[in-house]
């Protein structure tokens, strides 16, 4: 996971630190391409891939050789099948072809923005690789001054355009993500990130010491992708969420609204609203009497989140790290994907025991909470949806759920009075957002935990017939559950392949695999194949589904201590009763016969 | 700063970029004499040095700096 240090990032302990990596970790191919001069950025990145678990192996297309790698189907890219491909490009080229530019120049940022994304369509035709392209920093140079901003043919009112048009290209383009490096200047001050000694001398995209700055974004970005993201916050309330401590100064003593610092943590509470409508779930470890935690919640006039904001809230007098422990696994999520905010060094230090969670130093003046947390970028992401900005909501219905089923006498009773239905869909362009989501994060219920970049999902959607992936979603009477299921399959011959097959753990029990498998036969059944085979990948994280296909009578295969090989004729099983009611989908997937 | 006092640090800046703890550097050292002395290791140092000792040298400075002792003269020149 991200190391929530920033003072790793300096350039010559990386570069020693290069030197001698240790040699395991999880592979990843990335390429570097780009119109700058990559042989310093090249070691900082495989430093901090190390850092993060990543044994990162790097090719560095030659200086200046994008079109020629790109179109060449027998380049170096090509061969190399990179995982990631990041594309820089430097201002100062930009700035010498704007310069050189003649007649009209307004046209000049969507020309230049067009043969990039023409760049990106050729990458996308040789593969699936994630593209990171580099956007372009504010120039030091205004001709016009501050008036530059009215007058549309001068080279700043171009870059601005430009990057624009690159975001925009981008948001239509799976797969294809923009480093920011316009904000990395920024934040750091364009005139250090910018420097001419080094362009001139090295052909350096910025200042060589900073290099580090715009290896991490790379890093951030090509982590999330491979499903290594922050998916619920949890926080500390004295001292974190408000000011004083609510047990002593009293529910008007607090600083909160007018009171005290009350705008500061207003500012931190608002930037956690805003992570929460992004989809971070938040939960509550305080020590702390319940009643009169919740009461702030709810009747403070200052406070920005409310109780519904809080998907899980604890507050007791037990040690943190035992409340930990029970958020984890009420949030059933795993520690890497959890960050811990409390001002007590304490109880930081004691939250650092847990292994994997994310326990960020957070400085003395919490005004600055909102920029340390920035600095950290810890909140990136590879994919954004819908479903997203009511996971507060789902997670709550879910508890909605926990606490209904303690009234049942049998889970059958239980799961028949939910009233659940089931919509099975193929992949779509709406749904692809969540889909490439829920591959990238299911680790749990996952029988081989490929983790198809949204590129690939979106070849995967084209597949035909019996071999059409499809997804199944969820609502019941407590509201709407979403897109839970994905299942991935390949025809081979007279054997439908499961290739993939992974499921959210939040409906663990309902029916859901069972329904999905029926579809797979019933499919296999209407195409004609004798036989569905099936994988079982183990991870650390997978056991859950260690017995998956035995549970459904296929037999073991082969094994060896990377996979299991499953299968199970198609004549041989049978249809399980699931309490789903399936509905008819508006997308549903080609050819399929009704389940027998 | 006295030359001494520039040598002592710019030796540890040295066995820090090129790897080599035990490294001796002398007025006269260039960079046929350092193992890994080269056109990309040479960026590493200059970056190294500038921020050891809160200096900033020219685009030719950096291009045509031969010896170490040329490098103390920039150093000294430009430190209080």
């Amino acid at each position: 996971m991200l190391k929530p240090d920033r003072s790793a990032l300096d350039y010559t302990r990386l570069v020693k630190q290069a030197r001698q990596l240790p040699v395991h970790g999880r592979p990843l191919k990335l390429a570097l391409l780009g119109d700058v001069s990559t042989q310093h950025l090249a070691p900082v990145l495989r430093a901090l891939f190390s850092t993060n678990g990543f044994d990162a192996e790097i090719l560095e297309a030659g200086y200046d050789t994008v079109a020629q790698e790109t179109l060449d189907p027998a380049s170096a890219l090509h061969s190399f099948r990179p995982d990631v491909i990041v594309v820089l490009q430097a201002g100062q080229r930009l700035a010498g072809a704007y310069a050189e530019a003649s007649g009209d120049r307004t046209a000049f940022p969507r020309t230049h923005a067009d043969a990039i994304e023409a760049t990106w369509q050729a990458l996308r035709r040789r593969g699936t690789a994630l593209i990171i392209q580099g956007n372009f920093v504010l120039p030091a140079e205004r001709p016009f001054g501050h008036y530059g901003l009215k007058v549309e043919d001068t080279l700043q009112h171009a870059v601005m355009e430009l990057n624009r048009e690159l975001a925009l290209r981008a948001r239509r383009l799976p797969g294809v993500s923009i480093l920011d490096l316009d904000f990395l200047a920024g934040w750091i001050g364009r005139r250090h990130f910018l420097d001419e000694k080094w362009w001139v001398l090295a052909k350096s995209l910025c200042a060589v010491e900073l290099l580090p700055e715009v290896a991490q974004g790379i890093v951030d970005i090509a982590l999330a992708a491979q499903g290594q993201a922050v998916k619920a916050v949890v926080l500390d309330l004295d001292g974190t969420l408000w000011g004083g401590v609510v047990g002593d100064d009293g529910l008007e003593g607090i600083g909160l609204g007018e009171l005290d610092d009350g705008g500061v943590f207003r500012s931190f509470q608002l930037f956690l609203r805003e992570l929460s409508r992004r989809g971070v779930i938040l939960a509550v470890c305080s020590k702390n009497d319940e009643v009169l935690a919740r009461r702030v919640f709810r009747e403070h006039p200052g406070m920005v989140l409310r109780e519904a904001d809080i998907a899980v809230f604890v507050a007791n007098w037990d040690d943190k790290a035992t409340n930990l422990r029970r958020i984890r696994d009420r949030l059933n999520l795993g520690f890497e994907a959890m960050v811990f905010l409390d001002d007590h060094p304490f109880e930081r230090n004691l939250a650092r025991t847990l292994p994997g969670l994310i326990v960020p130093e957070l400085p003395d003046d919490p005004a600055r909470y909102v920029r340390t947390l920035s600095e950290l970028n810890l909140f990136e992401t590879a994919s954004h949806s819908a479903l997203d900005s009511h996971r507060v909501g789902l997670q709550r219905a879910a508890e909605a759920r926990q606490e209904d089923r303690a009234g049942f006498a049998s889970l059958d009773d239980y799961l028949r009075s939910l009233a659940t239905t089931a919509v099975v869909a193929r992949f779509t362009a709406a749904t692809l957002p969540r889909i490439v989501q829920l591959i990238q994060r299911s680790n749990q219920f996952n029988l081989t935990t490929r983790r198809y970049t949204e590129a690939e999902c979106a070849l995967l959607a084209e597949r035909k017939d019996a071999g059409a992936p499809f997804t199944v979603s969820l609502a019941d009477r407590h509201g709407e559950i979403g897109l839970v299921c994905v299942v991935v399959l390949r025809p081979a011959g007279a054997e439908l392949e499961i290739e993939s097959l992974l499921m959210s753990c939040r409906v663990l029990q309902r029916g859901v695999e069972q329904l999905a498998m029926n579809h797979i036969f019933a499919r296999a059944r209407a195409a004609g194949h004798g036989r569905v085979v099936g994988h079982y990948l183990p991870t650390p994280k997978n056991g859950l589904v260690r017995d998956f296909y035995a549970r459904f009578g296929f037999a073991l295969d082969r094994r060896t201590a990377e996979s299991e090989t499953w299968s199970l004729g198609v004549e041989a099983y049978e249809p399980r009763a699931v309490f789903i009611r399936e509905l008819p989908a508006a997308d549903a997937p080609p050819t399929l016969a009704a389940p027998p | 700063m006295t030359n001494d006092a520039i040598h002592a640090r710019l030796t540890l800046v040295f066995r820090e970029v090129f790897d080599q703890p035990g490294l001796e550097i002398s007025p006269a050292t260039t960079a046929q004499d350092v193992a890994g002395w080269d056109s990309l290791t040479h960026i590493n140092l200059i970056v190294a040095v500038e921020k050891a000792f809160g200096v900033s040298f020219t685009t030719k400075e950096v291009r045509t700096l031969g010896q170490v002792g040329d490098l103390v003269r920039l150093i000294a020149a430009r430190t209080p």
